[in-house]
C-alpha cells in the first residue's frame, strides 16, 4: 500500500466530513478497509481531522451550527463502518472512564470523538450520553470503580454543572481518588483551575493524552504504595 | 421638568430627538427573578398561568428598582404550546418551562387554533397586559415579548437538531413550517397590542450567528419578521442575544422600530454601522445579564453602563433575560447607574 493511497483515503474522508456528505464518507470508509488502511488511522487522520477542519471553520464563522451538524452526520457514517474493525489494543482494559455531556447540554459531537479514541486506545469507556444529571457521574464512578470522570459542555450556562460534579465528589470524599477531566467549546484552563478539575483537554486528541497521563499516575501511585507497604 | 419612563422610552421609539434627560433603562425580555417572585408572592410556575401574578412579577423590577418598563410574559414557549408542544412547567420548582419530547415532526402535525385569543396561555398574557396598562398607562411602557416564528419553531416546537439540519437538507420544509404559522404570530402580536402593549418585542434568540449563517438569516428569518412588522402597527423591538454583527444590517432591515443586542454585539461597532446605513436608528443593549447584572460587582456594572451610554446606546438594557438568581440590589445598581449618568 503506497503512501499516496493512504493519503488519498484521508483526504477523501476529510472532504466528505467537510461537505457533510454521508454517502461519500461511507464510501471512503469502506475503501479504507479494502485498501488496508488501519481503521484507527482512518478515524483519526481522516474523520476526526475533517471534524477539526469543520470546527476551525465554525470558529472563523465560515460555518455555522447546521453545517457542524451535517458534518457530524457524515463523520458518524464513517465511524459506524470503521469502529467495529478496530482491533482491541490489549486483552485487558487499561483503565475505566466515565464519560458524558453535563446536565443541560445535548451537544455530544466532541464527546463521541473522545469515546472512539479512548476505546481504540484500549480503555473501557462507560458512556453516560448527554444531558447527564450530576449525581449520575458520581454514582457511576463509584459503582464502576472508574479512575476518571470526563465531562464536556459546549455552552456557557452549563459550565456550572461541571462545578456541581466537582463539589459532589468533594462531599462524597472522592475528590482526588477519582480524577476529573473537562473539555468542550466553552471550557478553558481558567475554568478548570476555578472549579478544581484535574485536567483540561482543549480538543479530543489532547483529552485522550491527558486521560492517559491521569491513569498512568494513578497506577504509578498505587504501585508505589504497594512497594511502601511491603 | 420631570419625565416619565413612558416619555423616555416612547421618545426613543418615535425617533424624537435623543433622550430628554437620560437614556431609558429597560429589559424588553424576561424581568423575572427569584427575589421578585418572593417579594410579590408570584412564583413560577403559577405566574405563567395566573394573570395577576404575571402582572405583579412583570412589574416588580419597576416597582422595586425603577426599571423604565414592565414586561410580560417570562416564557418562550407560549407560541409553541399553541401549535402542539407539550410544556413541562416543572411544577413544584422554579425552572424555565421546557419541552421534554418534541412531538411535531412535520408541518401536518401542527395544531392551528381557530380562536387565538383563547389558545393556550395567550388569554393569560392578554389579561396581564390589560392589568399593567390599567395601572401604568402613559407612565411606564408595557412591553410584551414573544418568540417569533424561527426561534419558536426551531427551539420549542421541533427538535432543534433536526430543524437546523433542514436549513441545508430540506429548506422547503422549514418554509412550510414558517408559512403555516406566520398568521398566528401576527395575530398574537396584534392581540397583545389591542390589550394595551406599548411595545412588542420579538425575542429571536435562535437566529444569532452563533447558530445560523447570515445567508440563512436572510432566507428563513428576515422575511417572516418583516411580515410581522408590516402587519403589526405597534412599535416593535427585534431582540437578538448572541453574536449579530454580521446580520446587523439585515436586522435593521426587518422593519422593527429598534433592535436590541447583548454583550456579544459591540455597541461601538453597531453604532458605526447604523451611522453609515440608517442614522438615528435606535439600538438597545448590551449590559451582560449573567456576567455583570447577576454577578456584579456594582462598580463593574456602573463601568459597563457608562461605557454603553458613551458609545451612544439609545436604551440601556441587558438584551437578554435577567438571570433568575440576580440579586435585586444589582438590578437597582444597574438602573441607578443609568440615572446617575444622566445627572453627572
Amino acid at each position: 500500500m503506497g503512501e499516496s493511497t493512504r493519503d488519498n483515503v484521508f483526504r477523501k474522508l476529510i472532504e466528505s466530513v467537510d461537505l457533510g456528505d454521508e454517502d461519500l464518507a461511507a464510501e471512503w470508509a469502506n475503501k479504507a478497509l479494502e485498501e488496508g488502511v488501519p481503521p484507527y488511522d482512518a478515524i483519526i487522520l481522516g474523520l476526526a481531522e475533517g471534524m477539526k477542519l469543520v470546527g476551525d471553520k465554525y470558529e472563523r464563522k465560515e460555518y455555522f451550527l447546521p453545517d457542524m451538524l451535517i458534518s457530524a452526520d457524515a463523520m458518524y457514517a464513517g465511524l459506524n463502518i470503521l469502529t467495529p474493525h478496530i482491533p482491541k489494543d490489549s486483552n485487558k482494559s487499561k483503565g475505566k472512564i466515565i464519560l458524558g455531556v453535563v446536565e443541560g447540554d445535548v451537544h455530544d459531537i466532541g464527546k463521541n470523538i473522545v469515546k472512539v479514541m479512548l476505546t481504540a486506545s484500549g480503555y473501557e469507556v462507560i458512556d453516560l450520553g448527554r444531558d447527564v444529571p450530576t449525581p449520575e457521574f458520581i454514582e457511576k464512578a463509584k459503582s464502576e470503580g472508574a479512575q476518571v470522570i470526563a465531562m464536556s459542555t459546549l455552552m456557557t450556562p452549563t459550565l456550572m454543572s461541571m462545578q456541581d460534579v466537582e463539589e459532589g465528589l468533594d462531599k462524597e470524599g472522592m475528590k482526588g481518588k477519582v480524577q476529573t477531566i473537562i473539555g468542550g467549546g466553552s471550557v478553558s484552563e481558567e475554568w478548570r483551575e476555578r472549579i478544581g478539575s484535574d485536567a483540561y483537554g482543549k480538543d479530543a486528541t489532547e483529552a485522550v493524552s491527558k486521560i492517559k497521563t491521569l491513569i498512568d499516575n494513578i497506577i504509578a501511585a498505587a504501585e508505589s504504595m504497594k512497594e511502601g507497604s511491603s | 421638568m420631570v419625565f416619565s419612563s413612558y416619555d423616555r422610552v416612547m421618545a426613543v421609539l418615535n425617533g424624537k430627538p435623543r433622550y430628554f434627560d437620560r437614556p431609558p433603562c429597560v429589559n424588553t425580555t424576561s424581568v423575572a427573578t427569584l427575589d421578585f417572585m418572593e417579594a410579590f408572592d408570584a412564583y413560577w410556575p403559577s405566574a405563567h398561568h395566573d394573570s395577576l401574578k404575571m402582572a405583579k412579577l412583570g412589574s416588580a423590577s419597576h416597582r422595586l428598582c425603577s426599571l423604565d418598563n414592565v414586561s410580560v410574559p417570562f416564557c418562550m414557549t407560549v407560541e409553541a404550546e399553541i401549535f402542539g408542544s407539550v410544556i413541562d412547567f416543572h411544577e413544584g420548582s422554579v425552572r424555565w418551562p421546557s419541552i421534554n419530547k418534541f412531538q411535531i415532526t412535520e408541518p401536518s402535525d401542527l395544531t392551528i387554533p381557530v380562536d387565538v385569543s383563547e389558545a393556550g396561555r395567550v388569554p393569560v398574557v392578554i389579561e396581564a397586559i390589560r392589568k399593567l396598562k390599567e395601572e401604568f398607562d402613559g407612565v411606564v411602557p408595557v412591553n410584551a415579548y414573544m418568540a417569533p416564528p424561527f426561534t419558536s419553531i426551531s427551539s420549542y416546537l421541533v427538535d432543534s437538531i433536526s430543524f437546523l439540519k433542514w436549513l441545508r437538507r430540506s429548506p422547503e420544509t422549514v418554509h412550510e413550517f414558517l408559512r403555516a404559522t406566520i398568521d398566528i404570530y401576527v395575530e398574537i402580536a396584534n392581540l397583545y397590542a389591542e390589550a394595551g402593549a406599548d411595545v412588542i418585542t420579538l425575542h429571536e434568540m435562535g437566529a444569532s450567528t452563533d447558530i445560523i449563517s447570515p445567508t440563512h438569516f436572510d432566507e428563513f428569518v428576515k422575511p417572516y419578521i418583516r411580515e410581522i412588522t408590516r402587519r403589526v402597527k405597534t412599535p416593535m423591538v427585534l431582540n437578538i442575544c448572541g453574536s449579530t454583527m454580521p446580520i446587523l444590517e439585515s436586522m435593521m432591515d426587518c422593519g422593527a422600530t429598534a433592535i436590541a443586542v447583548d454583550e456579544r454585539t459591540s455597541i461601538k461597532g453597531a453604532k458605526s454601522l447604523i451611522d453609515s446605513k440608517k442614522p438615528g436608528y435606535p439600538i438597545i443593549g448590551n449590559i451582560p445579564a449573567y456576567d455583570l447584572i447577576h454577578a456584579g460587582p456594582v462598580e463593574r456594572i456602573v463601568e459597563a453602563v457608562n461605557g454603553a451610554i458613551e458609545m451612544g446606546v439609545d436604551m440601556v438594557a441587558p438584551g437578554c433575560d435577567f438571570w433568575l438568581e440576580t440579586p435585586t440590589e444589582n438590578i437597582g445598581a444597574f438602573v441607578d447607574a443609568v440615572v446617575n449618568h444622566g445627572e453627572s
